[in-house]
C-alpha cells in the first residue's frame, strides 16, 4: 500500500515534469516568435496609439511604397528567372554527364550560396563598379568607351548578383530530382524511337519539371528576402525594394510604425504565398523519387562537347563563387583595391585594422562570436526540446509547438527584426539597445533550422533503444542522458553549426536591432561600407569567409555520423 | 490467481481500436507465445505488459500486484521485467561489456559482484572474448546474444521477447530456437514471446495465445490450438488446413456425420457447430492413401490432379466428386497425376466448425497465412 502510495507520487512528479518541460518550450517560442508577429499585425492597425484600418489599406497609395513593391515582385522574377537558366543545365551536367569535375561544380555551387550575400554584393562593387570596378575597366579597355559599360548598381545588378546566390536552390532540386530519374524511363522512350536529345526535352525535363519550378520559387522567395545586396547595390541608385524600404520607414523621424508593419506583412504575404506553390510543386514531384533503391541513372557521354561543357559550367561558378572571394581577397590585401595585386601595392595592414585597431570592427567581431554561439546554444536546446516533445512524447499542442518552430523559416529576416523591436522595445520585455535583442532576433530566425536538424538526428534513433534502457531500470531521464544524448551528439553539433554559420554573419534583421555597443561583424562592414573602406571591408569579408568555411568543413562528417541505426536491418511490419 | 494476469485490456490509438478486451493468463515459469498476423495487438498487448503503453480499460497484474490500469502505470523501470527488442536495440555507442553492464547499475550490487556477473552471463551466452567489441563489428546473431545477456544480467522475473528471431537467417534461427528454449528450461524465467510465425510458435511455446484484430481467439498447447482450432481462423493461421463445406446428416454426441460432395464424412463437432450447414477442417497431412481398418475412419475416393514432388513429402490436389482437396503423403509411394486413389482420414483429425465469412473460400485448400 505504502509502496503504491509512493509510486502515485513519482508518476505524478513525472508527469508534471514532462508537461513544465513542454509549457517552457511553448512559452519560450511564443515569446520569441508568437509574440514579435502579433505585435507586427497591432502595429500595422495603429496599436498602440490608435486602431484603424486605414494604415493597411493605404500602404501602398504611397509612390516609394508601391514602387518598392513593383521593385520586389521585377526582382524575384528575374532571380527566379536566372536561377533556372543557370541551375537547370549546370544540374544536367553535374548528375546526368561524364563531365570532368562534377564534384568540384557542386562545391563550388554550394560556396555560391554559403557566401553572404552582402559580401558578393561588395565584391561585384569591386568588379562592376560603373568607373573603377575590374572588369569595367577591362571592357572599357577592349571597347573604348569614356567610362565602364556596365553599372552594378542598378535593377539588373541587383538581380544578377542576387541570382548568383540563389541558383544553388533550383541546382540542388533539380539535381536531386534529375538523379532519381531511373533509367528505364528513358530507355523506353529510346524503344520508341525518341533520339537522346529528344528523351531530355520530352522524358527528363517534364519529369524534374516540378523541381525546377519549386527551385525558381524558392530562389524567388529568397531573393526578395535578402536585404544585403538590395541595400549596397540598389541604395545608391535609389532603386528600394519592401525590405529596404522598411528599413528607411523605421530610420524615418519618428519611425513610421504602422507603414513599417504593413509593408512588412505585405512581404510576409508574398513570402507565404510563394511557399504555399512551391509546396504544391513539391508534392507533385514525388513520383521521380519513388524509385529509391536500385535506381540506375543513364549517364550521357559528352565527347568532345566535354570541353564547352566545362567551360561554360566554369564560367558560371567563376562568377558566382571564384571572382567574388577572389577579388574580396585581392582588395583586402591591396593598399589601395583600385590598383589591384601588384608586389608594390601589397599589405596586410587592412587585416591588422579590420581585426584589432577599428574599434567598430573588433566589437563586431567579438559581439558575432559571442552572439552567434548564444544563438547556436539556444535554438539546439530550443530545437532538441521541440524535437524529442514530437517524436517522443504523446503531448497534446505538439503540432502547435513544432509549428511554431518552423515558422520562421518563411519570415525574412528584416521581417522578424519589425517584429521583434516592435515587441521588445517596451515594457514588460524592454530589451532594446541591449545585445539581447540581437539574441532574441538570431534565436528566433534560425530555431528553425536548429529544430529540423533535431527532427532529424531524432528520427534516426530509433525509440526501442531507449525502451530498452528503461526497461533495464533507467528513467525517462536517465534514459535521455544514457543513450539519447550521446547518441544525438553529431545531430546537435550539426544544430548548432547551423545556426550559428548564419548568425555570424546576419545582418538583414541585425540592421534594424543594432545600437551603439551592439555592432556585430555585419554591422561594421555595413558602416565601413558607407564610409568608402572597403580594403578594410574586403578584409573582414575575407575574415568572416573563412571563418563561415572552417565552421562548415566539419558539417558533412557530423551529419553522416548522426545516422545512427540499431545495426540490425528493420523490415518493414 | 495467475502470475501474470492480463484482463479485459482495451486500447486505442486515436480511432484505431487496437486492443478490443484481451484476456490471457500466463503461470509463473510458463513460456506463453502472443501468435497473430501483423496488426493483431499482439506487440501492442506486450507493450502495455512492459509498461511503454498505458491501457485506456482493463488491468494488468504481476504475482497479485496491480502493474497497468487506466489511471495507474508503473513505469518499466520499476517492473523487473527484461525485454528484447526486434532490432535487438543493442546500443551501438557501448561496447559489449557496457551493453550488458547497463541494467545492474541499477541494481543494488557492489562493483566486484557487477563485475562477476557480466563475466558469467557472457560466458553462458558464448560471448566472451567479445567484451571490448562494439555492436557494429558484431553478426546479427552476436547482436541478439548481448540483447539477450543485457536483459537476462539483472535477473527478471519476466522476460518480454518482441519477434526476437525475425532478422536472423534460416539456419541461426532454427538454432536460436533451440537456445531459448534451453534458456527458458535453465533459467525458470517466465517468457512471453511475441511472433508471427507458426512454426516458431508451435516449436518454442508451453501455450500459444492466438491473436486477431484486437482479440484473443484461442489460448491452448501448440498441440490444442492446431489440433482442435477454435475456429477456421486459428485453423488456417496454425499451418494448412482443407477447408471443406457440407451438410450435416445426423449428430451422435461429439460426432456428426457430414455429407461432402457425395460422401459422408465423421467429425468431431465444434461446440459451436449446431447449424444444417458446417465446414470439416482437415490438415492435408491427416490423409492417408488406403484405409487402415481399425478405428473410425472416413473413405474417400478421388483421382489425383495435381502431384508436386517437394522433397521430404509430396503435395497433391485430389478431386473427390467436384470437390479438391489437398492431401500431404509420403515421398516414398508416389501417386501420378489421373491415377484413381482411395483416401482415408481419421474422424478425429475432421473438426466440424461453422461457416466463418471471411477467408472460406468453399472447398479450396487455403493457403497457410503468408507474412
Amino acid at each position: 500500500m505504502t509502496t503504491r502510495g509512493r509510486e502515485r507520487r513519482r508518476r505524478h512528479g513525472r508527469v508534471e515534469g514532462s508537461t513544465i518541460a513542454l509549457g517552457i518550450a511553448i512559452a519560450l517560442l511564443l515569446l520569441i516568435v508568437g509574440y514579435p508577429l502579433l505585435w507586427l499585425v497591432l502595429a500595422a492597425l495603429g496599436v498602440p496609439a490608435e486602431f484603424r484600418l486605414d494604415y493597411i489599406a493605404g500602404v501602398f497609395a504611397r509612390s516609394q511604397n508601391y514602387s518598392a513593391l513593383v521593385n520586389t515582385l521585377i526582382l524575384a522574377f528575374g532571380a527566379g528567372v536566372v536561377s533556372v537558366v543557370l541551375g537547370v543545365p549546370l544540374a544536367w551536367a553535374a548528375a546526368r554527364t561524364d563531365m570532368p569535375f562534377r564534384r568540384s561544380l557542386q562545391a563550388l555551387v554550394a560556396l555560391s550560396y554559403i557566401t553572404p550575400p552582402y559580401l558578393t554584393a561588395i565584391a561585384y562593387i569591386i568588379l562592376l563598379g560603373p568607373d573603377a570596378g575590374y572588369f569595367n575597366r577591362i571592357l572599357q579597355a577592349v571597347t573604348g568607351a569614356p567610362r565602364g559599360p556596365i553599372d552594378i548598381f542598378s535593377m539588373g545588378g541587383v538581380i544578377f548578383v542576387i541570382a548568383m546566390h540563389v541558383f544553388p536552390f533550383t541546382f540542388f532540386m533539380t539535381y536531386a530530382a534529375l538523379r532519381s530519374v531511373d533509367a528505364s524511363y528513358e530507355e523506353a522512350a529510346r524503344l520508341l524511337g525518341a533520339r537522346r536529345l529528344g528523351v531530355v526535352w520530352r522524358v527528363d525535363l517534364p519529369l524534374v519539371a516540378p523541381a525546377i519550378t519549386g527551385g525558381a520559387l524558392l530562389s524567388a522567395i529568397d531573393s526578395m528576402a535578402l536585404f544585403g545586396p538590395q541595400a549596397f547595390l540598389g541604395l545608391p541608385a535609389q532603386i528600394t525594394f519592401l525590405p529596404t524600404r522598411i528599413y528607411g520607414v523605421i530610420g524615418a523621424y519618428p519611425p513610421r510604425w504602422a507603414e513599417a508593419s504593413s509593408l512588412s506583412l505585405t512581404l510576409v504575404l508574398l513570402t507565404a504565398l510563394g511557399l504555399l506553390l512551391q509546396r504544391g510543386y513539391l508534392e507533385r514531384r514525388s513520383h521521380t523519387t519513388v524509385g529509391g533503391r536500385g535506381l540506375r541513372l543513364e549517364t550521357v557521354r559528352l565527347g568532345h562537347w566535354k570541353w564547352p561543357a566545362i567551360a561554360s559550367c566554369g564560367a558560371v561558378v567563376f562568377l558566382s563563387a571564384i571572382a567574388p572571394v577572389a577579388v574580396l581577397a585581392i582588395a583586402a590585401f591591396s593598399k589601395s583595391w583600385i590598383a589591384g595585386l601588384t608586389p608594390g601595392n601589397f599589405t596586410i595592414e587592412h587585416f591588422d585594422e579590420a581585426l584589432f585597431n577599428n574599434q567598430i570592427a573588433v566589437r563586431g567581431i567579438l559581439n558575432s562570436f559571442r552572439l552567434a554561439g548564444a544563438a547556436g546554444v539556444c535554438a539546439m536546446i530550443i530545437g532538441a526540446a521541440v524535437a524529442y516533445i514530437d517524436l517522443r512524447t504523446r503531448a497534446r499542442g505538439r503540432r502547435l509547438l513544432d509549428y511554431l518552430a518552423i515558422l520562421p523559416l518563411g519570415l525574412p529576416g528584416t521581417v522578424m527584426a519589425v517584429g521583434v523591436l516592435l515587441a521588445f522595445i517596451r515594457p514588460p520585455f524592454a530589451i532594446y539597445g541591449t545585445i539581447w535583442i540581437l539574441l532574441v532576433a538570431y534565436v528566433a530566425r534560425f530555431v528553425p533550422l536548429a529544430t529540423r536538424s533535431a527532427n532529424a538526428t531524432l528520427r534516426q534513433i530509433d525509440p526501442s533503444l531507449e525502451e530498452a534502457a528503461r526497461i533495464s531500470g533507467a528513467t525517462r531521464l536517465g534514459a535521455l542522458w544514457h543513450i539519447l544524448l550521446p547518441l544525438s551528439r553529431p545531430g546537435l553539433a550539426v544544430a548548432f553549426l547551423l545556426v550559428f554559420i548564419p548568425a555570424l554573419s546576419e545582418l538583414s534583421a541585425t540592421i534594424l536591432l543594432y545600437t551603439g555597443g551592439t555592432e556585430t561583424i555585419a554591422v561594421a562592414i555595413y558602416r565601413l561600407n558607407d564610409l568608402g573602406q572597403l580594403e578594410v571591408v574586403a578584409a573582414l569579408a575575407v575574415f568572416v569567409i573563412a571563418v563561415t568555411l572552417l565552421v562548415s568543413l566539419p558539417l558533412n562528417r557530423l551529419a553522416a555520423r548522426s545516422r545512427i541505426t540499431p545495426a540490425a536491418d528493420v523490415p518493414a511490419m | 490467481m495467475a502470475f501474470i494476469e492480463i484482463s479485459g485490456l482495451i486500447k486505442k490509438f486515436a480511432a484505431f481500436e487496437a486492443l478490443k478486451g484481451i484476456d490471457v493468463a500466463i503461470e509463473e515459469k510458463e513460456f506463453v507465445t502472443f501468435l497473430g498476423p501483423s496488426g493483431c495487438g499482439k506487440t501492442t498487448t506486450l507493450r502495455v505488459l512492459a509498461g511503454f503503453l498505458a491501457p485506456d480499460g482493463g488491468l494488468v497484474t504481476v504475482d497479485g500486484e496491480v502493474m497497468s490500469s487506466p489511471n495507474y502505470v508503473v513505469p518499466p523501470e520499476r517492473r523487473r521485467m527484461g525485454m528484447v527488442f526486434q532490432n535487438y536495440a543493442v546500443w551501438p555507442h557501448m561496447s559489449v561489456h557496457d551493453n550488458v553492464a547497463f541494467g545492474l547499475r541499477y541494481a543494488k550490487l557492489d562493483r566486484r559482484q557487477q563485475a562477476a556477473r557480466v563475466e558469467q552471463i557472457l560466458a553462458s551466452m558464448g560471448l566472451d572474448g567479445l567484451e571490448d567489441r562494439h555492436p557494429a563489428q558484431l553478426s546479427g546473431g552476436q547482436q541478439q546474444r548481448v540483447a539477450l545477456a543485457r536483459s537476462l544480467v539483472v535477473e527478471p522475473s519476466i522476460l518480454l521477447l518482441d519477434e526476437p528471431l525475425s532478422n536472423l537467417d534460416a539456419k541461426l534461427r532454427e538454432r536460436m530456437r533451440f537456445e531459448l528454449k534451453g534458456l527458458q528450461r535453465r533459467t525458470g524465467i517466465t517468457f512471453v514471446y511475441v511472433t508471427h510465425d507458426q512454426a516458431e510458435a508451435m516449436a518454442l511455446s508451453d501455450r500459444i495465445a492466438v491473436f486477431r484484430g484486437g482479440t484473443v481467439q484461442q489460448v491452448g498447447s501448440p498441440r490444442e490450438v492446431y489440433e482442435r482450432p477454435a475456429n477456421l481462423f486459428v485453423a488456417d493461421f496454425m499451418g494448412l488446413v482443407n477447408k471443406v463445406p457440407g451438410t450435416v446428416a445426423g449428430r451422435d454426441g461429439e460426432t456428426v456425420a457430414v455429407d461432402v460432395a457425395g460422401h459422408r464424412i465423421d467429425a468431431v463437432a465444434h461446440r459451436n457447430a449446431t447449424g444444417a450447414s458446417v465446414t470439416v477442417a482437415i490438415r492435408p497431412e491427416a490423409f492417408t492413401f488406403g484405409v487402415a481398418t481399425e478405428g473410425r475412419v472416413n473413405r474417400l475416393s478421388g483421382v489425383v490432379t495435381e502431384a508436386t514432388f517437394l522433397g521430404s513429402i509430396v503435395d497433391y490436389q485430389i478431386d473427390i466428386g467436384g470437390l479438391t482437396v489437398r492431401v500431404q503423403g509420403e515421398r516414398r509411394s508416389f501417386h501420378p497425376v489421373g491415377s484413381e486413389v482411395v483416401l482415408g482420414v481419421p474422424a478425429a483429425e475432421c473438426v466440424a466448425m461453422p461457416h466463418e465469412a471471411e477467408g472460406a473460400e468453399l472447398g479450396l485448400p487455403s493457403p497457410k497465412d503468408a507474412e
